[in-house]
């Protein structure tokens, strides 16, 4: 058991952030509101493909597809390094995380040729239809129908909270083929297909990040599904056991956590109860910290990781809420213009509880699975 | 970055397992508060395990490690601070050890044969003599004992008084952490048994997900008490023993609320964790102290 970096990680750190202090534009900070704004969105498109050709968008993917099999550690020492910048990579973080190994493991060859070169190429954004108005949480009583028309499928139905649906070119779509909780499949879908309606839905998240996406007699050929029909349950649990520890959150709350600090700090405010605060919060984001990196530490090894991921996440919430409200009771000039990059964490650390798997989710997991307690009644 | 154990660490741990098995269970008959466990030092002592931080293959880590590991006996071991800190204490210092904080009764110190003494920012040793400590009854679960003589004491310079403190705050830490996890283990399982309204408690979302949190806040101080172990850094074991009193403090209620009555017994053994957790809560200045030292270490002087 050891807790350094070595030579290597410490090395390709460095070559991530001197990468972003080359690219970001000098106003980055002011500009890096809401995760799929316009301006946001328009800039990742650029910044992706120059990450791409300098090798550092997907490291850890398979030379293949484009990457030089990097371990689990550089893709998540990339991964706090661009969330602490505001994310540039905009919602392709999504494609590095999990849509493409969920491709190269599931995909037809077909779908992986048509998908993970402009994936890996930085030229794409995708979006992930799940959420529905009736099934949040509750995922398995989804009602998206795909109902089979010869050779395709015909999509109706509803989702809703789907981040960066307004800038995708694909979803990555569930819609129930049969009933109950094994006749749920995916579909990957060109946005543009005809009867696809995205609306934005205004946030206090940010400009652009969640929409409902409406499906109006969608047709798709066959070819568009991901592995079997029925196998939604089983793909999904995957691409979600990434996406869990997929976001570093705790890294950029301590950095504005730092941050808030020195602003009190230089301006006589740091004393007292915003020490103790303060210091609360710092435990909370090094907590969290140590819970994901252990979860990064399994995956080098190839262990399926447990609750030990679910633990992980509530750490995670746990420190965004305690940073968010430090900053909201003591340094409350951030959230009224104060601060740009203070306001966008704090905007954006709302949705830590909540997207992937609702903390409750992940509090019921750690019950049955971590502590053996006996299951609730269903 | 690496979370499993080595092959040296894992038998260390396996050895201090073997050993602490005989002392976790409290006697059916003892119904009293301060539970030690003079035959499990002797067993300790034996096998040289209090020096273990000083073998380069083991160090500060494994000795953290022993320490969370022994803290979940039901019989209470002064452990922690030799294992942790006398090996940072200048020149030859027997054990037991134990501190005495602003004048405060501790734990061991009745016992102690150094005594580590805290006066605001100034810390010096001591050789007790027997007439200079005596014995205080207490709900706290450990041996308690105050400082009645007036020993010679050996003042540390500025740097090894902040260096006890900090490893201080790591034995502290690796403490909380094994206590920590003793209580929530014994609330599981009473929580998994106790049936009301046809099904166990365990079953009741409500305790749950309160469960569920405690044992995240659990892990946390478990892995940041081993971080700060293995760092030796300042603001790591700050961090560490702020979390510690904090979780702990949650703890020591929140399993009692779990156990209803029961917890109220001293039949039960869950007290001796829970009220040994509380002896914690107020040492080196409490929650506000750890923050204190969080602040200089990790923002920079305010």
């Amino acid at each position: 058991m050891e807790f350094d970096w070595t030579p290597e990680q410490l090395s390709f750190r460095a070559t991530v952030r001197s990468f972003l202090a080359e690219h970001l534009p000098p106003n980055w900070e002011t500009v890096a509101h809401g995760p799929a704004s316009e301006v946001q969105s328009e800039f990742a498109d650029v910044f992706c493909r120059k990450l791409a050709e300098a090798g550092l968008l997907v490291p850890h993917w398979p030379a293949r597809w484009g990457g030089r099999d990097a371990d689990a550690w550089t893709a998540f020492i990339l991964a706090e390094e661009m969330w602490m910048a505001g994310e540039p990579r905009g919602g392709q973080y999504m494609n590095v995380n999990w849509i493409g190994p969920t491709l190269m493991r599931f995909g037809s060859e077909e779908q992986q040729q048509r998908y993970i070169p402009p994936m890996a190429g930085g030229a794409t954004i995708w979006c992930q239809g799940f959420s529905e108005p009736e099934a949040g949480s509750d995922l398995a009583s989804l009602r998206t129908r795909a109902d089979r028309h010869g050779s395709n499928y015909r999509i109706n139905g509803q989702k809703i909270w789907t981040s960066y649906a307004g800038y995708a070119d694909t979803c990555f779509l569930l819609a129930r083929t049969s009933p109950g909780k094994n006749g749920i499949s995916i579909f990957l879908i060109p946005m543009e297909t005809p009867g696809i309606t995205v609306r934005q839905i205004p946030s206090v998240i940010g400009e652009g990040d969640i929409h409902e996406v409406f499906f109006d007699e969608v047709e798709v050929p066959g070819t568009a599904m991901l592995g079997a029909e029925g196998q939604a349950w089983e793909i999904t649990r995957t691409a979600l056991s990434l996406e869990r520890v997929g976001i570093p959150r705790f890294a950029l709350a301590s950095l504005m956590l730092h941050r808030a600090v020195d602003r009190l700090k230089k301006a006589g405010r740091y004393g007292g109860g915003a020490i103790e605060q303060s210091a609360r919060a710092h435990a909370a984001c090094e907590s969290a910290r140590l819970y994901s990196y252990n979860i990064i530490d399994q995956r080098v090894r190839g262990i399926a990781t447990g609750p030990e991921a679910s633990a992980a996440r509530v750490a995670t919430v746990s420190a965004e809420r305690l940073v968010g409200e430090f900053v909201v009771e003591h340094c409350p000039e951030a959230l009224a213009g104060g601060e740009p990059m203070l306001q966008a964490h704090h905007q954006r650390a709302i949705v830590a509880g909540i997207a992937s798997g609702a903390a409750e989710i992940q509090l019921n997991l750690i019950a049955t699975e971590l502590l053996k307690l006996p299951r609730e009644p269903r | 970055m690496d979370f499993t154990l080595t092959s040296d660490q894992t038998a260390l741990t396996d050895a201090i397992d073997r050993i602490a098995q005989q002392f976790d269970a409290k006697p059916t008959d003892f119904h009293g508060f301060a539970l030690s466990g003079a035959a499990l030092e002797h067993q300790l002592t034996e096998g040289e395990y209090f020096d273990i931080a000083l073998i380069p293959e083991f160090g500060p880590l494994t000795a953290a490690l022993a320490v969370e590991r022994l803290a979940r006996s039901a019989f209470a071991a002064e452990a922690a601070l030799s294992m942790l800190v006398r090996p940072q204490l200048p020149g030859e210092w027997p054990r037991p050890v134990a501190v005495v904080e602003s004048g405060r009764p501790g734990r061991f110190v009745a016992t102690a044969k150094t005594l580590i003494v805290i006066d605001g920012e100034r810390i010096s040793l001591a050789r007790p003599s027997p007439g200079d400590v005596e014995a205080v009854e207490s709900l706290y679960a450990y041996p308690m004992g105050r400082l009645v003589g007036s020993p010679a004491l050996t003042k540390l310079s500025a740097a090894d008084a902040a260096n006890v403190r900090k490893w201080m705050r790591v034995a502290l830490a690796a403490e909380a952490a094994g206590l920590i996890q003793a209580a929530i283990d014994s609330t599981v399982e009473h929580l998994s048994i106790r049936k009301q309204f046809g099904r166990p408690l365990g079953t009741f979302q409500a305790l749950r997900h309160r469960m569920a949190e405690c044992a995240v806040l659990a892990g946390g101080v478990r892995l940041l008490a081993r971080k700060a172990a293995f760092s030796g850094n300042d603001g790591d074991a700050a961090l560490a023993a702020l979390h510690a009193q904090d979780s702990g403090t949650r703890m020591a209620y929140e399993m009692h609320q779990m156990l209803g009555a029961m917890g109220m017994t001293l039949e039960h053994p869950l007290h001796l964790w829970t009220y040994r957790i509380k002896a914690l809560l107020s040492e080196l200045g409490g929650r506000g102290g750890q923050a204190q030292a969080v602040a200089t270490h990790c923002f920079g002087k305010p």
